[in-house]
């Protein structure tokens, strides 16, 4: 071959190839979870939610554009998120990030994300501070903290008549919110908070605590703000000391969102009449929730039932696919549009920021107990 | 009984049954500190693998397999946990502390660390990171005496930690090895003029402490929220309590850890449970001001 010939076909190719990678349009969606670490569940769950969402609403460019992830390890820490965060910015280059799970880890990121004008979307963190610092580029598709206590807290003084509470919560930003979000509106409404104890991550036996709050006379309700570990061995000896009703007592205890589904098999016994909030309910009716249900159990498995966990991950997907169908193409852009997100199904409900970037639609939150045979009953309350 | 004297004995109760679960990790690191002047960073994993090995155990294989009825295969878990945990401690000794201790005193401290986070990787690895739900049929009996209660577990727990002390302190005082071992603690290098082998003594040690560690485990699994991670949420605590009782300090370890036990369930009924980390550190600070040898005075020759 003549060289001008060879040289005339490797600029042809060269063009080509230049043009195709010009041509590629990408979003670049950092997601900060925690891999490593005693948070790490939250991390397996959310990937497997979000792996599904690229398998199904990604497979193909959207308005053109491509969506990439890029998973970073934030540990549920804030001074991993931190670092997480600034390594993803760098190198990345993400037009929105999605993470981080825990409050703490949340609260360190949001100021590094607001100042790099890069949205941030939270799907799992609960604590106030996170929509209510001001932030501009902060957006989140889960309840707060008093989205999820005040429905708790009406339930339990007007249904329940309930006029005594132990409030039993973590020792983080989310659960301390939690707590607060609970005790405020139940002490307004004629409550009386006995005492509200709170505890680290790394208690394992709840023994002691259970008997103090048998010591503290009539228990109606018992709040519970923890992670799901924890709930468990804290109902279990709550029972043992005849406190609740799944231990021959009479207080009930009461949960939020975070508790994932298979709490109640887990707790056994003791978990019966435990009521709570839930928001993504598996056995919902909802075509979208039975679709995500069934292509989840085709990838994972017949036998696994997916959790809010795995639900919110997936739905931080589909709220981005919509944002670039309706037109962002970069940070900015992306702002603006998650910023119009009104009234989307998701399979956690329906989506509407606020002006504060707040979630406002809770429709599909609703209330359930568990049953004697450890199932959920749906209760009409609101 | 009144309603304070119930509270009170109740709240001891529980006290001592977490102590008991305390001295279960304590003891193998006070051991191995004993004997080889070393800390080791990687206790807090031999328990998770020993909590591993006895759930399996319980609800795989001695269920499934052995068809054995649910009390019985938790029984077995124990002893599966027990071996187990000696058996790393073999492995892990022979791959990794032996050789290292042919150098400087830092290298197998440094070793400790680097074995936690390796077995703590495995096992994220092997089991993954969500929560397993290990309970023992202990766990679901409560046995109520007047207002009093406790589990069938407690019972066994208490049992257990009592038997496994008496069985090391029988070993050491009264057997051979025993009396090797505590030479080797006093001086390694006379206890070797005399004809003991240093190497295997200490290879003894770590699988005596790893085997207690896997017992632990197996009793502290239906307690734990069993994750890869899940004897760090003890090993903090377990750290402190050999401080307390003088590193080193069976008896110290022994007393301190029922005393840490105590001390929480009361902390948790009259200040709050958010404050027992800070209590126990606390009485840490005041113990390395007032008493750094620890609670029972220290004689050297008497460690281990």
């Amino acid at each position: 071959m003549k060289p001008v010939l060879r040289t005339a076909i490797a600029a042809f190719a060269a063009a080509i190839a230049f043009s195709a990678f010009a041509q590629e349009r990408v979003i670049r969606i950092g997601v900060l979870m925690p891999i490593s670490g005693p948070g790490s569940y939250f991390g397996v769950m959310g990937k497997e939610g979000i792996e599904l969402a690229m398998e199904q609403v990604a497979k193909n460019p959207i308005n053109g554009y491509r969506l990439q992830v890029q998973y970073e390890d934030s540990a549920c820490s804030p001074l991993q998120a931190t670092n997480a965060v600034k390594r993803v910015l760098d190198q990345f280059k993400p037009h929105i990030v999605v993470g981080e799970e825990c409050s703490d880890a949340s609260l360190a990121i949001a100021p590094i994300l607001d100042q790099a004008k890069v949205p941030m979307l939270n799907a799992g963190s609960v604590t106030m501070k996170l929509t209510e610092s001001g932030y501009k580029y902060v957006f989140r598709i889960f309840p707060n903290a008093e989205q999820q206590s005040l429905p708790l807290a009406n339930v339990a003084y007007k249904t329940l008549k309930a006029r005594t509470a132990v409030i039993l919560h973590e020792k983080t930003n989310a659960g301390s919110d939690n707590a607060d979000g609970f005790e405020k509106p139940f002490v307004a409404m004629g409550g009386k908070v006995l005492a509200k104890i709170d505890f680290s991550r790394d208690v394992n036996d709840f023994t002691a605590i259970a008997t103090r709050i048998a010591s503290l006379g009539k228990v109606d309700v018992l709040p519970t703000f923890a992670l799901e570990g924890q709930t468990v061995r804290l109902s279990q000896a709550l029972a043992q000391a005849r406190v609740v009703k799944g231990g021959g007592g009479n207080a009930v205890q009461m949960g939020s969102i975070w508790l994932p589904y298979g709490y109640d098999q887990k707790a056994g016994q003791a978990s019966e009449g435990y009521v709570r909030i839930v928001q993504f309910d598996p056995s919902e009716k909802r075509a979208m929730v039975q679709s995500f249900v069934k292509a989840f159990n085709a990838k994972y498995g017949a036998d696994k039932v997916p959790t809010h966990i795995n639900a919110h991950a997936y739905d931080t997907i589909l709220v981005i696919a919509d944002a670039v169908r309706r037109g962002a193409t970069d940070s900015e852009s992306m702002r603006d549009r998650l910023s119009k997100t009104k009234d989307l199904e998701v399979t956690t409900g329906r989506i509407t920021f606020d002006a504060k970037g707040q979630n406002s639609d809770l429709s599909v939150v609703h209330f359930v107990e568990t049953q004697k045979d450890l199932s959920w009953k749906g209760m009409s309350w609101q | 009984m009144s309603d304070l004297a119930a509270l009170v004995v109740q709240q001891s109760v529980n006290g001592v049954y977490l102590g008991c679960l305390y001295v279960m990790v304590a003891l193998g690191l006070t051991l191995i500190y004993g004997v080889l002047n070393q800390i080791n960073f990687a206790h807090a994993d031999f328990v998770t693998v020993g909590a591993f090995a006895a759930f399996f155990t319980a609800t795989r294989f001695a269920t499934r397999v052995l068809g054995l009825p649910d009390a019985g295969a938790y029984l077995l878990s124990l002893i599966v946990a027990l071996g187990v945990g000696a058996l790393l401690g073999l492995a892990v000794n022979a791959a990794v502390f032996a050789p290292l201790r042919r150098g400087d005193e830092l290298r197998p401290l440094i070793a400790t660390i680097g074995v936690s986070v390796l077995l703590e990787n495995f096992q994220l690895w092997l089991f993954g990171p969500i929560p397993y739900q290990f309970d023992s049929p202990f766990s679901r009996e409560t046995i109520r005496i007047g207002r009093i209660f406790f589990t069938a577990q407690s019972v066994l727990v208490v049992a257990v930690s009592a038997a496994s002390i008496a069985a090391l302190y029988a070993f050491m005082r009264f057997t051979f090895l025993g009396k090797a071992l505590r030479a080797v603690a006093q001086d390694r290098e006379t206890a070797g003029l005399m004809g003991i082998n240093p190497n295997l003594l200490i290879a003894l040690t770590i699988v005596i402490a790893s085997a207690l560690a896997g017992m632990a485990g197996a009793l502290l699994g239906p307690v734990l929220v069993l994750t890869p991670f899940a004897g760090a949420t003890v090993i903090v605590k377990a750290f402190a309590i050999v401080i307390i009782g003088g590193f080193g300090n069976m008896q110290g370890t022994i007393l301190a850890g029922i005393l840490v036990g105590i001390i929480e369930a009361f902390t948790v009924q009259y200040l709050g449970s958010g404050l027992i980390d800070l209590v126990v550190f606390v009485l840490l600070l005041v113990m390395l001001v007032l008493r750094p040898t620890g609670l029972i005075a220290e004689r050297k020759e008497e460690n281990v």
